[in-house]
């Protein structure tokens, strides 16, 4: 062996060693170096979000300078946060400096909501957080609905909100609720709150219609914010005693995994839902619920 | 003087527009807005009618009442908005010179008439002098006319400029500006428009005929002031060196001053604008006034003969206010708004000012001033209309801003424990029941804790396919129905709603309710 030879070698065999970890990483892992999803439970809202991101990679995998971001919570009702219809204002607003800090230029917050919007961003008090975070917190615009195609099963075409079609980055971030159509609400309904028209049509053969238009305005990432959940008389809720205090916190890239990782909360199968079941047979999902990897984590 | 009165009259028009614009949610500044309509010389007179006790609510009335004995009709020259607008109307329209509008003069008498027809109308309980109550058509037109149509064009301006690519950021930003100060709820549309819009267009309008044509002729609040300022002690002497110009005649807006008497004033006519002093040339500056403890007299144009035609008009009225088509089923749909007294009560205390109408709009937007349905008087009642609107769960703003009270001051915790109504399915209609699908989208924003709305799982076999499937089958428990209605807004058919809200059930407190709670 011939010096040249031999160090040229050597040079590739620590190269090869160096990179071990991150071929093990993968072999772990599967698809990439970061877990698919991420659980966490026992803490703040915002000490829930951080260790969730930073498990996940942090933002910046996701969001790069420079990018108008999105984050869509469910702000639906006339309700204080205790009553946990909407989504928690604290983790809205942890959510939207993380997205400063991770260099967006721009954090745009709406939802279509179902009661009197003033009520509803000022009674779930995402505005007031928010706002203080440094988002802009914006009512529906009526003009600003575009009709796109969705050549779905069911639904050719539907009206949604230009913003969100728009934005770089979407954060999806629905609160975990009980609810008598579609026995929970979720991420994949959560998006509910960007669709224009009578979405009261979409409530008959639902499982259809919500997947089909879904699947055209999947988010970048989905937060499930479950550190209170309704459990019952949902999706309105309005009695303390159907609130659960769970104190969790579900992130994935895939709104389909977050959701069924959520079901759980509930004592519900993937079986029983029929809108997350078909979101799965209709290719919605990045990963494949057997071999999904999640990293949970306990706090405290 | 006149200066005085014009800031007078403007400051107290922008401080009621001020008001308006203010009386929507969160309605937490602590101003109680209604408080102008209680200046309405009217109110306290006919509460004190109605309830056979002197209410203090109407306190700036009150204070309006025992100042006009001294002073006269300050407060149609000084206060009144309708007033201010139909000035301004005036300019607009040019209204003609005392002397072509002469020829109404032997009108005056019309609002003393009206004032007392009204008044035997209430000693038989009927009440309807809100029709004519001059804050009531102010806060109407605002309401229901005025607001609407500069909300809607400011509104649609700026949404379509913001098409446009390159003026999308900034008409954006005064969208927003204009949602954030001025309009931030949605557009409201009203029925009834025409008719709310026709009332007082020909009140504005009537400025072509002659100055303060609806004060001069018509207007009760006007008249029962006048009957108060016979004796005003504040008067307007002319002095010796007057040359009889009659500049202070062109120039009266009342024309209290008469062509061949200058001297005199109309005491019951003059709303002290003060032009007659503004006007007269420096060099005579014939016109002061004075305090005079021994004031002369203006008797009211209004005669015995023409007191008994009054009652045989108002006993004519009154029969056939008393004669309605009494239609069941529109009276079944009269849903009022929660903490309104029983309907009789209801009728009587109401202004129809739509005060509560107003600050609906920024929270549910059900109620819209009716039509008439059963009776002549229901004209103008707020009602619920469930499918353009729906009782926000958590509001009790209606209650809260009722000048008269026909609406109570229900606490939330009260307001969520009184029902409307109740809802009823049409199964005709309803999707589950018509073609055994799901649906239940009334069930999921019915907002009481536990759901009003409960629904049935049974399975339907498809006759054609063979198949099987679970269908949800909603129905109404009446013990946890309020009737707000949100179901009927929410319904996803495109016309007729499959499920409607009726009065049965519905919860009517009267007065001593709210003072035991």
């Amino acid at each position: 062996m011939k010096r040249r030879q031999f160090i040229r070698s050597i040079s590739l065999g620590t190269a090869g060693i160096s990179l071990l970890p991150v071929l093990g990483n993968k072999l772990l892992y599967g698809s990439g170096q970061f877990p698919q999803a991420v659980w966490v439970e026992n803490g703040e809202p915002e000490q829930l979000l951080k260790r969730a991101l930073q498990e996940f990679g942090g933002l910046k995998r996701f969001i790069k300078k420079g990018d108008v971001v999105v984050i869509k919570p469910n702000i639906g009702w006339d309700r204080p946060p205790e009553l946990a219809a909407n989504t928690n204002p604290h983790l809205v607003a942890a959510l939207v400096k993380a997205c400063k800090e991770a260099g967006a230029k721009k954090v745009k917050i709406f939802d279509r909501t179902c009661n009197n919007p003033q009520r509803c961003y000022r009674n779930s008090q995402i505005q007031k957080w928010a706002e203080k975070a440094g988002a802009k917190v914006e009512h529906i615009r009526p003009n600003r609905f575009k009709k796109i195609t969705i050549d779905g099963n069911i639904v050719k075409e539907w009206l949604i909100y230009r913003d969100y079609l728009e934005a770089d980055k979407v954060i999806n971030v629905p609160i975990a609720k009980h609810h008598s159509l579609s026995l929970v609400t979720l991420g994949l309904k959560n998006l509910m709150g960007v669709m224009g028209d009578n979405r009261g049509l979409i409530h008959n053969n639902f499982a259809e219609k919500l997947t089909d238009i879904d699947r055209k305005i999947l988010p970048t990432l989905t937060i499930i914010d479950a550190y209170r959940i309704l459990t019952a008389n949902g999706p309105v809720g309005g009695n303390p005693k159907d609130v659960k205090l769970t104190k969790t916190l579900i992130l994935s890239d895939c709104t389909v995994s977050a959701d069924n990782l959520a079901l759980s909360l509930f004592g519900l199968k993937l079986e029983d839902v029929p809108h997350i079941k078909m979101a799965y047979e209709k290719g919605l999902a990045k990963y494949d619920p057997g071999k999904l990897t999640v990293r949970r984590v306990t706090l405290g | 003087m006149r200066t005085a009165r014009r800031i007078s009259q403007i400051v107290f028009f922008l401080f009621f527009i001020f008001l308006f614009l203010i009386t929507r949610y969160p309605y937490e500044h602590g101003i109680t807005t209604e408080i102008f309509l209680r200046f309405s010389p009217l109110s306290p007179v006919f509460m004190f009618i109605k309830d056979l006790k002197i209410n203090l609510l109407f306190l700036p009335a009150l204070i309006i009442l025992f100042f006009t004995v001294f002073f006269g009709r300050f407060f149609c020259g000084w206060i009144c908005p309708l007033g201010t607008l139909l000035d301004i109307s005036g300019k607009i329209v040019k209204s003609p010179l005392n002397r072509i509008s002469e020829k109404w003069q032997k009108l005056r008498y019309l609002k003393f008439a009206l004032l007392i027809g009204l008044l035997i109308l209430a000693l038989f309980s009927v009440h309807i002098w809100g029709y004519f109550d001059p804050l009531s058509i102010f806060n109407r037109a605002l309401t229901i006319v005025f607001y609407p149509l500069a909300t809607l064009f400011a509104e649609k301006a700026l949404l379509a400029l913001s098409n446009v690519s390159f003026l999308e950021d900034p008409a954006y930003w005064l969208y927003d500006q204009f949602k954030y100060a001025i309009m931030p709820e949605n557009q409201a549309h009203y029925q009834q428009l025409f008719w709310i819009a026709l009332f007082i267009f020909l009140i504005l309008i009537a400025e072509k005929l002659s100055r303060r044509f609806w004060c001069r002729y018509l207007c009760p609040a006007g008249a029962l002031l006048s009957f108060l300022s016979q004796f005003r002690f504040y008067e307007r002497i002319v002095g010796e060196q007057c040359p009889a110009c009659n500049k202070c005649q062109i120039e009266c807006k009342m024309n209290a001053i008469p062509q061949d008497d200058v001297g005199y004033t109309n005491k019951v006519e003059c709303i002290e604008c003060f032009n007659c002093g503004a006007t007269c040339p420096p060099k005579y500056n014939a016109i002061t006034y004075r305090w005079r403890w021994t004031p002369y007299r203006t008797s009211v144009d209004y005669s015995r003969r023409r007191f008994l035609g009054t009652s045989v008009a108002s006993i004519t009225a009154l029969g056939l206010l008393g004669v309605g088509i009494k239609n069941k089923e529109a009276i079944n749909q009269q849903v009022r708004p929660p903490g309104s007294l029983t309907e009789e009560d209801f009728k009587d205390k109401c202004i129809r000012c739509m005060e509560c109408v107003r600050i609906c709009a920024s929270n549910g937007a059900c109620l819209q001033p009716s039509g008439i349905q059963s009776s002549i008087a229901d004209l103008w009642l707020p009602i619920a209309e469930m499918r353009t609107g729906y009782c926000e769960y958590n509001c009790n703003q209606c209650g809260q801003v009722c000048p008269t009270e026909a609406i109570l001051p229900l606490t939330l915790a009260q307001k969520k424990k009184t029902p409307m109504g109740l809802a009823y399915f049409d199964k005709n209609l309803c999707i589950p029941f018509a073609r055994n699908e799901d649906c239940i989208v009334c069930e999921e924003h019915c907002p009481t804790s536990e759901k009003a709305i409960k629904f049935d799982i049974r399975d339907f076999t498809d006759p054609k396919t063979g198949q099987t499937r679970k269908v949800k089958y909603p129905y109404v428990i009446k013990e946890l129905c309020i009737g707000c209605g949100i179901c009927v807004y929410k319904c996803p058919l495109e016309g007729k709603p499959a499920i409607f809200v009726t009065i049965e059930n519905q919860k009517r407190p009267t007065s001593s309710d709210i003072l035991k709670s």
